[in-house]
């Protein structure tokens, strides 16, 4: 940290170096030859953790200015392995641990970011963001405007989350709502490893803040990542057709919609799954597309049901789908409980019967 | 400060019961570690090297008027209040996040998964004794890492402000997961923050049980007698893991664990009972047979727990239960299998 | 599960074998980091040699009163491929188990 420029960034410094890392990648991305036997360019098989580790890594050797900060990011290499081998490789000024402190981190963020950095904060686990929310919330989220326009913050602050691990409290929670309820902020969920590796890199470039929720469960799950074909970066994703029903889902949830949608096909029930991505912007348009096709619609979400993101997207569809929705929108969510203690975690997680319930009640559903 | 407050020297039989605390202690915490391994719990933080400081503490509290604010490493101190080991150990058994003991009754707050979480707490509940009237003193467990939150720098102004009775006690064991005190703790020490708050402050080896108890009597009779709140540092060492999947070997050698580690609690207060001739190798052994003893009887205990009725969920949301939650609870009872 | 082998260490300045005198562990059980593994003599004097790290223990080498150099395996320790965050468990993908059954005919009109 010592050799690292405090306060005002010699930004032509900055910028030379970019020129040099942008060259320096340029040459390492022609190296791998493209697969020969498959068109769509390369593909890899790899878990979330390493498509997440990889996406930091190429960050931080394209962008000079990102930097990797957080409680047992260096040495460790993250809670979850994350942030594995990447101060190793590039060094304790882009990749520092932090005094155990979440406030501290946001606050820290904010002034890099205003020193003309790009902070990739990590909060270990979604409960420990909850220390760190004054600095979100009344800092981090509204710099840009209180600046009018001269400080944005292009913060991607990567939060492990939701439950599913039979952790211990305050490390199972879903903050989507609260984050997506707050001015100036964005907020991204991936559900693959693919997607987590390409919504990574495209968070870091977007100049706002950006709330990365990764989902832990998924964490170990391994998946097809295609580096070179990233496809939309914003908005929804259908990832899997259906006629009858939207699922509407982000997360770890969309893993578990899929799983209900190959069930209710052995009773007839063709099952559209949505994948979400952004929580905030929500793609309206891609809602809207998806219900006027099957004119019903269920969202799935971890989080508690009172005022969470279901309600927002159940708005959404009504106020664009009115005339055509069968049914009101449904929502199977979490309860409103705090997250309970690992024995009860599947009394509390949206189930597949709890789904499969949900999707029942929007077909048998008659107007009059 | 006055004389009267400094404690005598501890009596034959404390020690001796000290001794067979700090032993039950060493040999839970290594037994749940089995248990971790063995898939009867899905995790557990282990204290190795922290019975001294954890029963020391514990040990000088009045179990009648004090009050103590626990992390989630302080099995030790639960123990040495006599805590219902299997209640205590359903945290890490995914049982309840807070433990199935009863805080009010055993004057032991529920485990705390926030790093600084119950810090305030303390303050407020010792200032709560100075408005009731009551001689009651806050205890307050921390480390060295989360003496880096906010939380504890406005614990202690608060504390030195209201001379709340309470003592804040931080065992620095080294290392908040990988990163050392070093790298952790502006000044080197937390203790040293204390003049700060214009508070009382007491370092004391935190491997050795019975300086621990005398540390901690000291803080509570000052604390006790109006003086203000009291900082106590007991350096010790995190001789294992963070947690049962933390690898240390990540970030430290064998040979720096050596080097740093100090004594070992446990032996260093057997040695110093025998070379006093307080007690034999006889009293040893059977203070370690008591220890397993003990480990077993809580192994079968916390095997034997079930998964709590889902309802529990619900009950305890509120004091009193909105209709709404109530229908949620409806609902789930419908849909779901139940534990 | 991926293997670690640990190979015998340099027990000191220049040391190039030991021999092993009784290992404290064997093949199967549980080990945890600093643990004991096995007492070795060197010309210089009789060790424990402290176990690198958690893990089931897959293989030991060398029987008592046998000849290790420095550099050779001596332990290979088993650890699980997916390893947990610093707290909780790596979750098992379950099969899809139900018990609801869709009995609704959508309304196609």
């Amino acid at each position: 940290m010592s050799e690292q420029p405090s306060g005002a960034v010699a930004s032509s410094d900055l910028e030379a170096a970019a020129r040099n890392t942008e060259q320096t990648a340029a040459q390492e991305q022609s190296s791998p030859a493209p697969s020969p036997e498959d068109g769509a360019g390369r593909m890899e098989n790899l878990s979330m953790q390493a498509a997440l580790n990889r996406a930091l890594a190429e960050t931080l050797a394209e962008d000079p200015r990102a930097v990797v900060l957080g409680e047992d990011v260096g040495r460790l290499g993250g809670v979850f392995r994350i942030t594995d081998g990447l101060q190793e490789r590039f060094g304790a000024d882009r990749v520092f641990d932090t005094p155990l402190a979440e406030s501290g981190i946001l606050g820290m963020s904010v002034g890099l970011a205003m020193a003309g950095f790009h902070p990739i904060p990590e909060v270990q686990f979604d409960g420990f963001a909850y220390p760190a929310v004054n600095q979100i919330v009344t800092q981090l989220a509204r710099m840009n405007y209180r600046s009018r326009g001269t400080m944005p913050m292009p913060v991607t602050l990567r939060v492990p989350s939701f439950g599913g691990i039979r952790a211990p409290e305050h490390h199972g929670e879903s903050l989507e709502a609260l984050f997506a309820h707050v001015p100036g902020l964005k907020v991204v969920s991936p559900s693959s490893p693919h997607e987590a590796y390409h919504l990574l890199k495209h968070a870091v470039a977007v100049p706002d803040p950006v709330i990365f929720m990764e989902p832990k469960s998924r964490y170990w799950q391994k998946g097809d990542v295609f580096p070179d074909d990233a496809g939309p970066l914003q908005g929804a994703k259908v990832v899997r057709p259906g006629r009858h029903v939207t699922l509407v889902a982000w997360g770890a949830m969309v893993a578990r919609c899929l799983q209900v949608a190959e069930l209710a096909a052995e009773d007839g029930i063709e099952v559209e799954v949505l994948d979400l991505r952004w929580l905030k912007p929500i793609d309206a348009e891609g809602l809207a597309a998806s219900v006027a096709r099957t004119r019903r619609a269920v969202v799935v979400h971890e989080a508690p049901l009172t005022s969470g993101l279901g309600a927002e997207v159940a708005a959404l569809i009504t106020e664009r789908c009115f005339d055509t929705l069968r049914a009101p929108v449904g929502r199977v969510t979490g309860f409103d409980v705090p997250y309970p203690s690992g024995d009860l975690e599947d009394e509390y997680i949206p189930n597949i019967d709890r789904i499969l319930f949900g999707i029942q009640r929007v077909l048998e559903y008659r107007r009059g | 400060m006055d004389n009267n407050l400094q404690p005598a020297a501890l009596p034959a039989e404390e020690l001796r019961r000290l001794y067979r605390l700090v032993t039950a202690v060493r040999q839970l915490d290594l037994a749940a570690i089995a248990w971790q391994r063995q898939g009867i719990i899905p995790g557990y933080a282990p204290e190795l090297g922290q019975e001294a400081a954890q029963v020391g503490s514990a040990f000088a509290m009045d179990p009648k008027h004090d009050f103590v604010f626990p992390t989630y490493r302080e099995m030790g101190v639960a123990l040495t209040m006599g805590v219902d080991m299997t209640a205590y150990m359903s945290t890490h058994k995914a049982s309840w996040h807070g433990g199935l003991y009863d805080p009010v009754q055993t004057r032991l707050a529920p485990i705390q998964a926030v790093v600084g979480g119950s810090v305030l707490h303390a303050v407020g509940w010792a200032h709560g004794q100075t408005l009731a009237g009551n001689p009651g003193v806050a205890l307050t467990y921390f480390g060295d890492g989360a003496s880096s939150q906010g939380d504890v720098h406005e614990a202690m102004n608060f504390a030195g402000v209201l001379k709340a009775p309470v003592i804040f006690f931080v065992q620095n064991n080294g290392w908040a997961i990988s990163l050392p005190t070093e790298a952790q703790v502006a000044g080197g020490t937390v203790a040293a923050r204390a003049a700060g708050y214009g508070m009382k402050e007491i370092t004391v080896d935190g491997n050795d049980a019975a300086a621990v108890v005398l540390a901690t009597r000291e803080a509570a009779a000052h604390a006790r007698a109006g003086h203000g709140p009291v900082l106590i540092e007991a350096m010790t060492y995190r001789r294992g893991p963070h947690s049962t999947s933390d690898d240390p070997g990540r970030y430290r050698t064998l040979a720096e664990e050596r080097r740093d580690e100090g004594a070992d609690p446990v032996r260093l207060l057997a040695d110093r009972l025998v070379a006093e001739g307080i007690a034999d190798s006889a009293f040893l052994d059977a203070a370690l047979q008591d220890a397993n003893a003990n480990a077993d009887r809580v192994r079968e205990g916390v095997m034997a727990l079930g998964p709590r009725p889902g309802s529990e969920m619900f009950d305890f949301v509120f004091a009193e239960p909105t209709e709404a939650l109530k229908a949620q609870a409806r609902a789930w009872r419908e849909e779901s299998e139940h534990v | 599960m991926a293997e670690i082998p640990f190979p015998l260490p340099d027990l000191g300045e220049g040391l190039i074998e030991a021999t092993v005198l009784e290992w404290l562990v064997a093949e199967g059980d549980q080990v945890e980091r600093n643990q004991p593994l096995v007492e070795v003599e060197t010309t210089k004097s009789a060790v424990e040699l402290p176990s690198p790290q958690a893990g089931r223990v897959a293989r030991t080498y060398g029987e008592p009163g046998e000849t290790i150099n420095v550099g050779e395996p001596l332990i290979v320790f088993e650890v699980p491929d997916n390893t947990a965050g610093i707290v909780g468990t790596v979750p098992q993908e379950a099969p899809a188990r139900r018990r609801v059954r869709l009995t609704a005919v959508p309304d196609e009109d």
